[in-house]
């Protein structure tokens, strides 16, 4: 009985714990939606480098959270990343000067465009080698199977017709 | 023979996979080559975290091995090294903070640099205080120059200033003589012939 009621009482209290932490989920999402102490407002004067720097914000990925760009995260490293695109685009430097920048520092995972080099390069080259191959083979392998099937039942009904 | 590598080559290709798959169960994703391994500390001229008319630049180096602690007060993994490197501090290696403040928004300012002190000031109290003195990294620039990804992480730079050592994380006894260790007893070898005997004989 006693091991019931123990049951009961526990399942009640991850029920109000659920409840509870939903709602403060809830409040934290409200409060959320105006972040005041990272309020970032970039202003540009000309829309080419707000095209720009919205541009770079999504190709640089945050070296934190893996998969996100740092447009997207919300890691103290990716506002502080944002902040330093802003700051580098205010002193004059180009779209692939503040990549540059970048890679200099967290290497080439921070661009979600990767460089082509010998080790990069089979990206691209394995699938369409893969598929080159692939058609080697079938076409080799068609032919090779029609043929000897083709002489094999012949073989094989002439000797039937003998047998009979 | 055209049978055999039907069987083969199959085979081969599924153990190739079997290998790779394997191995990845045990990389680790997050680990990455740092990119400033063997470059000189990037140039920095920045406050004492206690005292702002103190600054400090690149001269900090000049002549002795340095290790630079990037933490902060809201980091909680910070909080449990510090015991360990309060230790090493005591063995008579020299730790310097880099300090870096989350809610500090350089902009805005959310709280303020003396409840900032307040807090460290408890912190090192409770905790130990291996530093023999910290940076303030007030706009975080140098954390970024020097590819910092977050708190803690671990740096030995040499007596001309280079980076040899890049640690993510936290640093106890078996980070310290795998990754540490092996690193101080060549550098110290290299500046003083007659002790490195002794060290390595240890």
């Amino acid at each position: 009985m006693s091991r019931y009621s123990c049951l009961i009482l526990s399942a009640l209290l991850i029920l109000l714990s659920a409840s509870a932490s939903s709602q403060e989920l809830a409040d934290e999402a409200q409060t959320r939606a105006i972040p005041k102490e990272y309020a970032e407002n970039y202003s540009f004067t000309d829309p080419q480098s707000r095209k720009t720097f919205l541009k770079l914000t999504e190709e640089l990925r945050c070296p934190k959270c893996q998969n996100q760009n740092i447009a997207d995260s919300d890691a103290p490293i990716a506002h502080d990343m944002r902040r330093k695109v802003y700051q580098l685009m205010q002193e004059g430097n180009n779209e692939d000067e503040v990549v540059s920048w970048m890679k200099q520092r967290y290497g080439d995972f921070v661009h979600y465009q990767p460089p082509v080099n010998a080790v990069t390069m089979w990206l691209w080259l394995a699938p369409v080698l893969f598929a080159l191959i692939m058609l080697f083979v079938f076409i080799r392998r068609r032919k090779v199977v029609d043929d000897v099937d083709v002489e094999a039942r012949l073989a094989r009904a002439e000797q039937l017709l003998k047998e009979e | 023979m055209a049978r055999l590598t039907c069987f083969l080559l199959p085979l081969i290709l599924f153990l190739a996979v079997c290998v790779f798959l394997f191995k990845g169960l045990f990389s680790d994703p997050m680990a990455r080559e740092s990119e400033v391994l063997a470059e000189p500390f990037p140039q920095f001229t920045l406050p004492d975290l206690m005292d702002e008319t103190i600054r400090y630049d690149n001269r900090i180096f000049d002549g002795q091995i340095t290790l630079i602690n990037i933490w902060g007060v809201w980091c909680i993994t910070c909080a449990i090294e510090l015991p360990y490197l309060t230790e090493l501090s005591q063995q008579g290696v020299r730790i310097v903070g880099l300090y870096y403040d989350q809610d500090i928004d350089p902009d805005f300012g959310t709280k303020t640099i003396n409840r900032v002190r307040g807090e460290v000031t408890e912190t090192l109290n409770r905790y130990g205080n291996p530093y023999s003195f910290n940076i303030f990294d007030v706009y975080r620039d140098t954390s970024l120059d020097l590819g910092v990804t977050g708190a803690p992480e671990m740096f030995l730079v040499d007596q001309q200033g280079i980076i040899r050592v890049h640690h993510v994380g936290d640093v106890n006894e078996r980070v310290w003589s795998s990754k540490f260790l092996p690193v101080m007893n060549e550098l110290s070898g290299v500046s003083n012939q007659g002790q490195s005997q002794e060290t390595l004989g240890e």
